[in-house]
C-alpha cells in the first residue's frame, strides 16, 4: 500500500513489521479546516488521529480561554487514542492551522493494543505519565534528597540530658533508660562533660564502680562540638576525624544538643553525596580539586533521581562555596582573610550555577587594611580556580583584574559612578554586584556595600526604568498566534526565557531592597511583601526551573560526549522535544511574556 | 448526444441483466477517485496496466478500502511508459486478467460518481476494454477535477491564469503528493485535492 505514513515512530516502532503493515493499509486520510473541531469534548472516540501534516490543539473547555489550551500537536503526534481507551474524549481536539490526518479505526486500533502489549502499554502510560507530570507541577514541595542534604545540625540534633556533679551512677542509667538515650552530660564547674554508656558499662564491670559512686569520675570534659548551623555532613567529618559516636551541640558555651552518629549516616545512604564529605575533608588544593571535579558526577546522579531542581541548585551553590572557601582559606593569610570579603557574582551568587561555567568574582577588601601583595595572591587565587573546574570569565571580571578588587569606600564611589553613568556596561555591573553573595573572609563587609547599592538605586526611579529595560531586550519566541516558534537551529531559551525572568526580579528586588540574592529567594520575598501575587511568583519559579532544566539537560548530554561540542546549550530545538514538554514550554514563555508586560506597565517602558 | 443515445441503449439492453443497477442514479454521498496507468497517451490505442479506485466519503477519504489492480503484461508495453508509471513486464506477472479486474473495478465503484484528473481519458480508455467484455459504457457521471480547479479558480480570481499541472495544483492547495505515477497514489492524491478544493482551500490562500 502506498500511503505516505512515517511509521518508524513510536509508538509504531513498538509494532512488527506485519503490525505496521497493519496500520498502513487500514488508515483513511481526512482533511480539516482551520479551526475546525475534529473531536469534541464528550464525543466518543472513533478514531486515532496521525497527524501528516498541520497543527491541532487539545483544549480543556472547563476552563476559562487563556488557560483552556493544555496540548498542541503537529506533525508526525499522535492524538485521540486515550479517547478510544476512555470511551469519550475528555477535551477537544481543534485545529490551529488546516491538517492532514490519518485516521486509525477504532477496532484496528483495539487489535494492534492486544496483539501488542507494548504498543497499547505506550498510550496508557502517555496518560499515565501526563496526569503523574501534572500532580507533580502541583505538589512543589517534595521530600527530596537534596533537601537532606543541605540539613543543618540544628535540625537533626536531639535535647540533651544534662544532670549535675552530684548524680550517681545508678540515677544515670535510670535516667538514660527513661529518656532512651545513648549519652548524657555533666554540668561540674563551668564545664560540661559527657558520659556514654559505653563509659558507664567499663566503669560498672571493668572497674567495679560503686552504684552510688559520682557519675562525675567518669565524664569525659574533651568535648567534640558542633554549632547548631553547621551542616550535617560537618558534624558527620568531625565525628570520623575524632573517632567519637556523637558530637555535643553548643550554643555561647551552653550545651543545647547532641547529635548521635546513627542519626546523621540515615541521611546518608547514597555514595554519591560522599562528595560534599570529600570537601569538607580536603586538606590541600589537590584532594580539594579532586573533590571538585566529581560534582557533574553528583548532577547527574540527582537529576537522575528527579531530585527537583530548586533543590539540586541550592545544594551545588553550598558544594561551590565551600570549595571556594576553602581554597580561599588554603591560600590567603590568616590575618589577611578577616580583612577581606571574596564575593561571588551573577549566576553563581545568584546561586542558580549548576555546572560551573565561569568565575564572576571580586574581592572587597576593609578600609585601612595593609596588604601590599595583595595583586599577587589575587592572581594565584584565579588560576587556583580554574585549576579547582572554574573556567576564567571572558570579561574579565575576577580578582585577578585589578578592577574588581577594591576597598569599602572605593566600591562605594565605583557604585556610585555606575548609577550615574546609566550605559550598558555599567548596568550590567550593577546587576551582577546585586547578585554578589559572600562566600569567604570577612562576610559582613559585602552587607555594607549592598545597602549603598539599596541606597542609591531603589528611589530613583529613572535608574530603575533603564535596569527594567533590559528584561524586555529580547521578546519570547512566541508567534502572533501564541505558538512556539520553531527555527531550525532552536529557540534560545536563556535570551528568551531566562533573562527576561532573572532580570526583571532583580529590578523588582532592587526596588523592593530584598536581602535573598537567588531569583526564587527574590520571588519568595517580593510575594511575601505582596508586590507579585504568590500564584504568579510561583508560576515564574516554575518556568525559570523548567528553562534551567532544558539548558541543564543539553550541558549534561554535551559532558557525555553527545551532542556536538559546538551546540550552544541555550539553543532548544522545538521539534526535537516531546508534545509534553512542549506544552510545558510553551507555557513558560506565556508566563515570560506576561511578565515582560507587566514590567513595562509597572516601570513606563511603553513606547 | 451519441454519448445518451448510446447510454439509453445501454441501460436498456442491461435493464435484466447482472449490471443494471448501474444504470440507476445515484443517491449517496460518497464519490469514487479513479485512475489508470496505461501504455500510452492516445485513449484509442493506450492499454491498461493498473487501475486503482478509491471512495470519498464525507471528509474521508478510505484509502483502508481502495482497489489497487495490477493487471496481465498487455502487448503494448514498451519502455517509454515503462519509464513514467514504473511496472515493468515481471511486475505485472501476477496481475489479474482484464475480465476480472474490471469485474471487480466495476463492483468496486457501482453507481457513484467517478471523480480523476483528466478523468475524461482514463474513463475513454476503461470504455474501450469494458465494451467489448460487457456490452456497455460507463454510465457513471465524472468529475474532473482539472476542470473544477480551473473554473473554481476562475471564479475566485479571474484575473489569474491557471497554472495547470498535476503537481503545481497539489502544492497550490497544500495536498502532499502520495507516489506519483502510481494509479493509488495519483488517485489518492485527486481526492485529497478535491476535499481541499471543496472546502474553500482557494479562497484562503
Amino acid at each position: 500500500m502506498m500511503v505516505d505514513i512515517d511509521l518508524s515512530q513510536a509508538p509504531f516502532s513498538l509494532l512488527d513489521e506485519a503490525g505496521r503493515a497493519r496500520v498502513a493499509n487500514g488508515v483513511d486520510m481526512a482533511y480539516f479546516d482551520t479551526g475546525e473541531v475534529i473531536l469534541d469534548a464528550g464525543q466518543p472516540g472513533e478514531f486515532v488521529f496521525i497527524i501528516h501534516k498541520g497543527e491541532v490543539a487539545e483544549l480543556d473547555t472547563t476552563l476559562p480561554n487563556a488557560r483552556a489550551r493544555i496540548g498542541h500537536y503537529t506533525a508526525g503526534d499522535v492524538f485521540g487514542a486515550i479517547s478510544i481507551l476512555n470511551g469519550q474524549s475528555r477535551y477537544r481536539f481543534k485545529t490551529e492551522q488546516e491538517t492532514l490526518c490519518y485516521l486509525l479505526p477504532k477496532a484496528l486500533f483495539e487489535q494492534l493494543c492486544e496483539v501488542y502489549p507494548a504498543f497499547g502499554d505506550f498510550f496508557r502510560e502517555s496518560l499515565a505519565s501526563k496526569a503523574r507530570l501534572l500532580v507533580e507541577r502541583r505538589a512543589s514541595d517534595g521530600v527530596s534528597m537534596a533537601g537532606f542534604m543541605l540539613a543543618r545540625v540544628a535540625e537533626c540534633m536531639r535535647t540533651p540530658c544534662i544532670v549535675t556533679e552530684s548524680t550517681t551512677v545508678a540515677e544515670a542509667v535510670a535516667m538514660l533508660n527513661d529518656q532512651h538515650a545513648d549519652s548524657l552530660l555533666v554540668r561540674a564547674a563551668g564545664r560540661v562533660g559527657i558520659v556514654t554508656k559505653t563509659d558507664l558499662l567499663n566503669a560498672l564491670i571493668l572497674q567495679g564502680l560503686e552504684r552510688g559512686s559520682p557519675v562525675l569520675s567518669i565524664a569525659h570534659f574533651t568535648l567534640v562540638t558542633a554549632r547548631p548551623e553547621d551542616y550535617l555532613f560537618q558534624a558527620l567529618v568531625s565525628m570520623t576525624r575524632h573517632d567519637v559516636a556523637r558530637v555535643v551541640v553548643m550554643e555561647s558555651d551552653t550545651p543545647i544538643g547532641v547529635v548521635e552518629l546513627t542519626d546523621v549516616l540515615s541521611y546518608f545512604s547514597s555514595r554519591s553525596y560522599v562528595v560534599s564529605l570529600e570537601v569538607e575533608q580536603a586538606e590541600n588544593l589537590d584532594a580539594l580539586a579532586r573533590a571538585s571535579a566529581r560534582l557533574p558526577e553528583l548532577v547527574k546522579a540527582l537529576m537522575s533521581q528527579g531530585v527537583k531542581l530548586n533543590f539540586a541548585m541550592d545544594l551545588l551553590a553550598a558544594l561551590n562555596g565551600r570549595i571556594i572557601s576553602k581554597a580561599f582559606q588554603f591560600l590567603i593569610p590568616p590575618q589577611q582573610q578577616s580583612q577581606s570579603c571574596f564575593i561571588v557574582m551573577g549566576s553563581e551568587g545568584r546561586g542558580e550555577q549548576i555546572l560551573k561555567t565561569d568565575q564572576d568574582n571580586a574581592l572587597v577588601l576593609k578600609d585601612g587594611s595593609d596588604w601590599p601583595a595583595c595583586a599577587a595572591d589575587m592572581q594565584r587565587l584565579t588560576e587556583t580556580l580554574y585549576k579547582l573546574g572554574y573556567p576564567p570569565c571572558p570579561g574579565n571580571i575576577m580578582v585577578s583584574n585589578p578592577e574588581w578588587v577594591n576597598s569599602e569606600s572605593g566600591w562605594r564611589q565605583t557604585i556610585s559612578r555606575w548609577v550615574e553613568r546609566r550605559d550598558g556596561a555599567s548596568l550590567m555591573n550593577i546587576a551582577i554586584m546585586l547578585d554578589a553573595h559572600a562566600v569567604a573572609g570577612n562576610v559582613q563587609l559585602l552587607d555594607g556595600i549592598r545597602r549603598h547599592l539599596f541606597d542609591s538605586c531603589s528611589h530613583d526611579e529613572i535608574f530603575l526604568s533603564y535596569f527594567a529595560k533590559m528584561a524586555l531586550r529580547f521578546a519570547a519566541p512566541l508567534t502572533l498566534f501564541g505558538s512556539l516558534k520553531r527555527p531550525a537551529h532552536g529557540i534560545d531559551i536563556k535570551k528568551g526565557g531566562i533573562f527576561p525572568i532573572v532580570q526583571g526580579v532583580r529590578t523588582l528586588a532592587l526596588e523592593c531592597r530584598t536581602q535573598p540574592t537567588s531569583t526564587l529567594g527574590r520571588l519568595d520575598a517580593l510575594a511575601a511583601q505582596g508586590r507579585l501575587e504568590p500564584e504568579f511568583a510561583a508560576d515564574l519559579g516554575e518556568a525559570l526551573s523548567l528553562f534551567t532544566e532544558l539548558r541543564l539537560k543539553q550541558q549534561l548530554a554535551r559532558l557525555d560526549g553527545k551532542g556536538r561540542a559546538d551546540n550552544d546549550p541555550n539553543l532548544v530545538v522545538v521539534q526535537s522535544l516531546s508534545s509534553l514538554e512542549r506544552d510545558l514550554l510553551r507555557e513558560a514563555l506565556h508566563i515570560v511574556k506576561d511578565f515582560q508586560q507587566r514590567l513595562s506597565h509597572r516601570f513606563h517602558l511603553e513606547y | 448526444m451519441i454519448k445518451s443515445l448510446r447510454r439509453a441503449a445501454d441501460r436498456r439492453k442491461q435493464a435484466n441483466g447482472r449490471y443494471g443497477w448501474l444504470f440507476n442514479p445515484y443517491t449517496g454521498d460518497e464519490l469514487v477517485a479513479i485512475d489508470c496507468e496505461t501504455t500510452g497517451l492516445d485513449p484509442k490505442t493506450a492499454e491498461l496496466v493498473s487501475i486503482a479506485a478509491v471512495r470519498i466519503k464525507g471528509d474521508h477519504v478510505l484509502t483502508s478500502d481502495a482497489l489497487d489492480l495490477r493487471l496481465q503484461q498487455p502487448d503494448s508495453l514498451t519502455g517509454d511508459s515503462i519509464r513514467i508509471h514504473r511496472l515493468r513486464g515481471v511486475d505485472l506477472e501476477e496481475g489479474e486478467s482484464l475480465q476480472a479486474a474490471l469485474e471487480q473495478f466495476i463492483d468496486f465503484i457501482g453507481n457513484r460518481p467517478l471523480l480523476g484528473w483528466c478523468v475524461d481519458y482514463d474513463v475513454n480508455v476503461i470504455n474501450r476494454h469494458v465494451r467489448p467484455l460487457f456490452g456497455f459504457d460507463l454510465p457513471n457521471v465524472s468529475i474532473d477535477m482539472a476542470q473544477i480547479y480551473q473554473r473554481e479558480l476562475r471564479r475566485i480570481r479571474p484575473h489569474l491564469e491557471p497554472h495547470l499541472g498535476f503537481e503545481s495544483i497539489a502544492k497550490a492547495l497544500n495536498v502532499p503528493v502520495m507516489g506519483r505515477h502510481t494509479a493509488l497514489g495519483d488517485a489518492t492524491t485527486t481526492a485529497l485535492m478535491y476535499l481541499r478544493l471543496t472546502k474553500g482551500a482557494l479562497e484562503a490562500c
